[in-house]
C-alpha cells in the first residue's frame, strides 16, 4: 500500500515533522479561472520549490475552453509568473509542468468523466500516482452538482483498495441553511464526509494556526482567557476593494454569508473554543462546534438592537473617487445587500457569559486588515485615581493578515518625576521573528488534504451551525430594510455600528 | 523583509583590524553598553533595535572579519540579533584587546521602519584571547538563547564554563583539519551534556536537501523495498571532504540499522550482508553525487551544474524510468545557517550517524 510505504519509510525520521502528501492526481474542476491561475498553480509550484510534493503528482486541469496541454501549461506560467511567493525558477517549472496536462470537457458530459478516468488510468501508469486522487472543485458553485453527479456516475468517487479518492469543494458552502444542507447531501451521494474538505482558505494562515498555540502553549494566557479577565473581543475584517467584478455573486450574498458565515465565525471558534482533548481533526473540530452551538441565536428585534448592516455609498480610496456601491456594474440601483455588517455576538456558556464578541466586516474602508483583539477589564480606578491619569485597558491583538503577528498593549510610566501612564505595544511580527517566508494559506490546505489530515477543513456540522445562526439574522432583515445603513466608501462604517460598541463602553479599535 | 541594508554608524574608519575592513566605532571595552545605548539615542525614529538570539562568531581568521560582518548581517536579517564578532590571535607576540560597536538594519516589510541588529566586534590577541569566557559573558543580552558559532578547530580541553552557557553550538566539520580528532571532542560535548545544548554542523544541515530528496526517492510503493536490497554504493565528494559523503552514509546506515564493518569502506547489515561504497575524490561542491545500487534497481541524486537543483534518477527494472528535478537548497554560507537558526530543535539523527562513521574517518 503505497500510504503505509510512506509511513514506515526509516529515510523520513527526522526530516519533516509532518506525513509526506502520498503521491497522487489532483484534478481541478475550473481550472481555466481565477482560483487556479491566483492561488492553486501558484500554490503548487511553491510546494515543488520546496520540495514538499510528493515525487510522484499529476495536475489535470478540466475545463470546457479547448487548448492544448501546451498552451494550458503557458497560462498556467505566465499565473505563476505573476502570483507565486517564490519567483520563478525556469528549471523548475519545467520539471513541475511536466506533470500539468489538460483534458477538455463539459461539466455535464458525462463521456468527459469516462475519458477522464481512462486518462487518470493511463497518469497512475506512467507517473506512479498509485490510483489517488483528489478533487478540487474551483468551478463555480452551481456547477457543484453536476460535476459530483458525473463523478460518482463513472466511479471515479471510489478509490481502488488501498488507494483513496478526495473532494475539496470550495466556499461558499450553499447560501443558507437549507441550501448548505442540499449542498452537503450532494456532496455526500458521493463522498462520504472523510473524504471530503470543505475549504476556508482562513483556516490555512499562519495566525489562525497560531491561536490555538498562543491559548494553550503558553500559561499566562489560558488562565486569563475568560470572562473574569476578559472584557469583549473584537474581530475586524476590513478591505479598501469594492465588489471587483463579483457583483453578480455579492449583490445576491452580502457581507454576512460572504464572510461572517465561515471565516469570522472560524475565528471566533478559534478564539473561543475550549482546549480540545487532543490535536486530531475531530477532537479540534468537536471544540469548535461546541461554541457555534453556544451563540446566542439573534432573532426578531434583537436583530436590530444587535446587528447593523450598511452599504457603501461613494466616496474616496487612497485619494480615489469610488462609485457607491449601487452604482457598480451588474449591481441592482436599488439593492439592500449589506456590504458592511457588524455584530454584538454573545456565547452563552461557562467561560464567556457576559463577554460580547464585536464581529464587523466591510467593504470600502480605508485599510485591509483582518485581527482579532481581545480586550482585558480595566484596573481598578483606585491606585493612579489621585494622579488624574487615565489608563488604558490591556490589549493581545492577533494579526491575521496582513503582516501577521501578536501584539500586547500595556501600560508603562513615562520617565520623568512625575507619575505619567503611556499605553505601550510589545510587538511580535512573523516576518521578523522567523527566518523563513510564510507560507501562502492554500499550499498548506492542499499539502493537509494530500496527506488526508482535515483538521483545517469545516465538519459539516460547522458549516451547518455556522448556517443557523446567520439565517435567523437573514430572516429578520427580510422583514424590513430601512436598517440599512449608508457609510462612506473610505470611511470606518456606518455611525450605527459605532453606537452598538459604545454601549459596553468601548469603540472600535483603529487598525 | 526588504534586504536594503544601512549601516548604522556615527563614526570609524580608524583603529580598523584590517586595512580594507571598517569594524564600525571603537569603543572601550569597558564602556561597550553606554556606547551602544548612545548609538541608539542618537538614531532617528524610524529605527528600532531588536534582538532575539546572542549570535556570536568566534574566528582565528584575520582575514574573514569583512566576510563574517557580511554573514552577520545576513543572519541579522531574518534573525534580529545581539552579533557579537570575536576574532582572537592567542600567538600574537603582544596582548591586547580592542572593541568596535556597529549596527545592521534592515527595512521591514513595506514601511520606512528599521529593524536594526547590533554587532560588537572584538579583536583579542595574545593573552587576551584567554578572556573569551568573560568577553561572551559581560556583552550578552539576557534571556535570549546563545547561539556560538565556532569556526575554528576546538581546544583542548574545552572551558566548560563557556560550553556550559551555549545553547546552540554552531561548526562546520567541513572545514576540520584533523576532523578524527574534532569529532571525537564533538561526541564527548554531545555525550557529557546535560544543559539541553544543540550541537548543529553546518556540513549536516547542508546534507539536510540530499537526505529529503534521498528519502522522497523512496516513498514509493515500487522503490520502498529496495532500502532492503542496498547492495553497494557509490558518491563523488570535493578532494578533501571525505567526511561530508561519510555523514550521509552515516545517516542511511543508521536509518536502515547497518552497522561499520572491519572491512574497509563498507557496512554491514543486520542480518550479516557486507555493503560496501566507494567515495571518489572529484572537484566540485562538497557533495555531488550519490548512487544506490540495489540489485538492478539504480537510484542516483545528482546535484546540478549550478548547484541549485538536485536530479533524481531512477531505473527500476519493469517500470518506467523516472527523473525528476528537487530543490537542492543554497550554497551560502549565510544561507545554510539561516537553515539552521530557522530549524528548532536538537539533531538526534547528527549524533547517531556520528558514532557510525567515527570508525571509518580514520581509515
Amino acid at each position: 500500500m503505497p500510504t503505509e510505504a510512506l509511513r514506515t519509510n526509516p529515510l523520513r525520521e527526522g526530516l519533516t515533522s509532518r506525513t509526506m502528501p502520498d503521491p497522487c492526481t489532483l484534478v481541478i474542476f475550473g481550472a481555466t479561472g481565477d482560483l487556479t491561475h491566483r492561488k492553486l498553480i501558484p500554490a503548487l509550484y511553491n510546494l515543488a520549490a520546496d520540495g514538499a510534493l510528493p515525487p510522484a503528482i499529476s495536475v489535470v486541469g478540466f475545463a470546457r475552453r479547448d487548448k492544448s496541454d501546451e498552451v494550458f501549461r503557458t497560462e498556467l506560467e505566465e499565473a505563476a509568473r505573476k502570483f507565486s511567493r517564490q519567483s520563478l525558477n525556469d528549471e523548475l517549472w519545467k520539471s513541475f509542468a511536466s506533470c500539468v496536462s489538460y483534458h477538455r470537457s463539459e461539466f455535464d458530459k458525462f463521456e468527459g468523466y469516462q475519458d477522464l478516468a481512462r486518462k487518470l488510468d493511463e497518469l497512475d501508469a506512467a507517473r506512479g500516482t498509485c490510483g489517488n486522487r483528489l478533487f478540487y472543485l474551483a468551478a463555480s458553485p452551481d456547477q457543484f452538482e453536476v460535476i459530483l453527479e458525473n463523478l460518482r456516475k463513472s466511479g471515479l468517487n471510489k478509490a481502488r483498495e488501498g488507494s483513496w479518492a478526495r473532494v475539496i469543494v470550495e466556499k461558499p458552502f450553499g447560501t443558507d441553511l437549507p441550501s448548505a444542507r442540499g449542498l452537503n447531501d450532494l456532496v455526500q451521494n458521493a463522498f462520504e464526509e472523510s473524504q471530503t474538505y470543505r475549504i476556508d482558505h482562513y483556516l490555512g494562515k499562519e495566525t489562525a494556526q497560531n491561536i490555538m498555540v498562543l491559548r494553550f502553549a503558553n500559561s499566562i494566557f489560558e488562565g486569563m482567557w475568560n470572562s473574569r479577565y476578559i472584557d469583549h473581543v473584537q474581530i475586524t475584517a476590513s478591505e479598501p476593494l469594492g465588489v471587483e467584478g463579483r457583483a453578480g455573486y455579492y449583490d445576491k450574498s452580502g457581507a454576512l454569508r460572504d464572510m461572517v458565515q465561515n471565516h469570522l465565525l472560524q475565528l471566533l471558534c478559534l478564539t473561543a473554543m475550549e482546549p480540545p482533548a487532543g490535536l486530531d481533526a475531530d477532537s479540534i473540530r468537536d471544540e469548535k462546534v461546541k461554541v457555534l452551538r453556544s451563540l446566542r441565536p439573534l432573532t426578531g428585534e434583537d436583530v436590530f438592537k444587535h446587528v447593523i448592516r450598511g452599504q457603501y455609498s461613494a466616496g474616496a480610496i487612497n485619494g480615489k473617487r469610488v462609485a457607491a456601491y449601487r452604482d457598480e456594474l451588474n449591481v441592482d440601483p436599488e439593492s439592500t445587500t449589506e456590504t458592511y455588517v457588524a455584530l454584538e455576538v454573545n456565547v452563552d456558556n461557562w467561560r464567556w457569559a457576559g463577554v460580547p464578541f464585536f464581529i464587523r466586516v466591510g467593504k470600502r474602508l480605508p485599510k485591509s486588515g483582518t485581527e482579532i483583539a481581545i480586550h482585558f477589564k480595566s484596573v481598578p480606578p483606585v491606585l493612579f485615581k489621585a494622579t488624574g491619569e487615565s489608563i488604558d485597558d490591556n490589549v493581545l491583538v492577533i494579526r491575521i493578515q496582513p503582516d501577521e503577528g501578536i501584539s500586547l498593549r500595556m501600560s508603562a510610566k513615562m520617565p520623568g518625576s512625575s507619575l505619567r501612564i503611556e499605553p505601550v505595544k510589545m510587538d511580535f511580527h512573523y516576518g521578523t521573528s522567523f527566518g523563513k517566508a510564510t507560507p501562502e494559506a492554500y499550499e498548506r490546505l492542499l499539502l493537509d488534504a494530500m496527506s488526508g489530515d482535515p483538521t483545517l477543513f469545516a465538519r459539516r456540522d460547522e458549516v451547518e451551525e455556522a448556517w443557523k445562526f446567520v439565517d435567523a439574522i437573514h430572516a429578520a432583515w427580510a422583514t424590513r430594510s430601512d436598517d440599512l445603513a449608508f457609510y462612506s466608501s473610505g470611511s470606518w462604517g456606518p455611525g450605527e455600528a459605532d453606537e452598538l460598541i459604545t454601549r459596553q463602553a468601548s469603540t472600535w479599535r483603529r487598525l | 523583509m526588504n534586504s536594503s541594508l544601512a549601516k548604522l554608524q556615527l563614526g570609524g574608519g580608524c583603529n580598523s583590524v584590517s586595512d580594507s575592513f571598517d569594524p564600525g566605532i571603537p569603543v572601550e571595552i569597558g564602556k561597550i553598553e553606554k556606547e551602544l545605548g548612545h548609538l541608539w539615542e542618537s538614531s532617528d525614529d524610524t529605527k528600532t533595535r531588536a534582538s532575539l538570539i546572542n549570535f556570536i562568531v568566534y574566528t582565528e581568521d584575520t582575514e574573514s572579519l569583512s566576510a563574517d560582518t557580511e554573514v552577520i548581517s545576513a543572519v541579522a536579517g531574518k534573525h534580529a540579533c545581539r552579533a557579537i564578532l570575536i576574532m582572537a590571535n592567542p600567538l600574537a607576540p603582544v596582548s591586547e584587546a580592542k572593541a568596535w560597536i556597529s549596527a545592521h538594519c534592515h527595512l521591514a516589510g513595506k514601511g520606512e521602519r528599521q529593524i536594526c541588529s547590533e554587532q560588537i566586534t572584538f579583536r583579542l590577541d595574545g593573552d587576551s584571547a584567554h578572556a573569551l569566557p568573560n568577553i561572551v559573558f559581560s556583552h550578552l543580552d539576557s534571556d535570549l538563547p546563545l547561539c556560538l558559532w565556532w569556526k575554528a578547530e576546538f581546544p583542548e580541553p574545552l572551558d566548560e564554563k563557556l560550553w556550559g552557557w551555549v545553547d546552540r553550538l554552531i561548526f562546520d566539520s567541513s572545514t576540520w583539519k584533523n576532523p578524527a580528532h574534532q569529532f571525537s571532542i564533538i561526541r564527548h560535548l554531545s555525550s557529557s551534556d546535560t544543559t539541553g545544548r544543540v550541537l548543529c554542523d553546518l556540513d549536516w544541515t547542508r546534507l539536510h536537501s540530499w537526505r529529503f530528496a534521498l528519502a522522497g526517492m523512496f516513498d514509493h510503493a515500487s522503490a520502498f523495498p529496495c532500502l532492503s536490497g542496498v547492495e553497494s554504493l557509490h558518491l563523488k565528494c570535493a578532494p578533501g571532504k571525505r567526511t561530508t559523503g561519510l555523514l550521509l552514509l552515516g545517516w542511511l546506515a543508521s536509518r536502515l540499522n547497518w552497522k561499520p564493518s572491519d572491512e574497509v569502506d563498507s557496512f554491514i547489515t543486520a542480518d550479516g550482508k557486507m555493503i560496501p561504497f566507494v567515495i571518489n575524490a572529484v572537484p566540485g561542491p562538497n557533495l555531488s553525487l550519490v548512487s544506490i545500487h540495489c540489485g538492478e534497481a539504480l537510484f542516483e541524486l545528482e546535484l546540478s551544474e549550478s548547484g541549485d537543483f538536485f536530479e533524481s534518477r531512477i531505473h527500476a527494472p519493469g517500470t518506467r524510468d523516472t527523473r525528476q528535478i528537487l530543490p537542492a537548497g543554497r550554497g551560502k554560507i549565510a544561507d545554510t545557517l539561516l537553515a539552521e537558526l530557522s530549524r528548532s530543535g536538537r539533531h538526534p539523527l547528527y549524533t547517531k550517524s556520528l558514532e557510525l562513521i567515527l570508525p571509518l574517518i580514520g581509515k
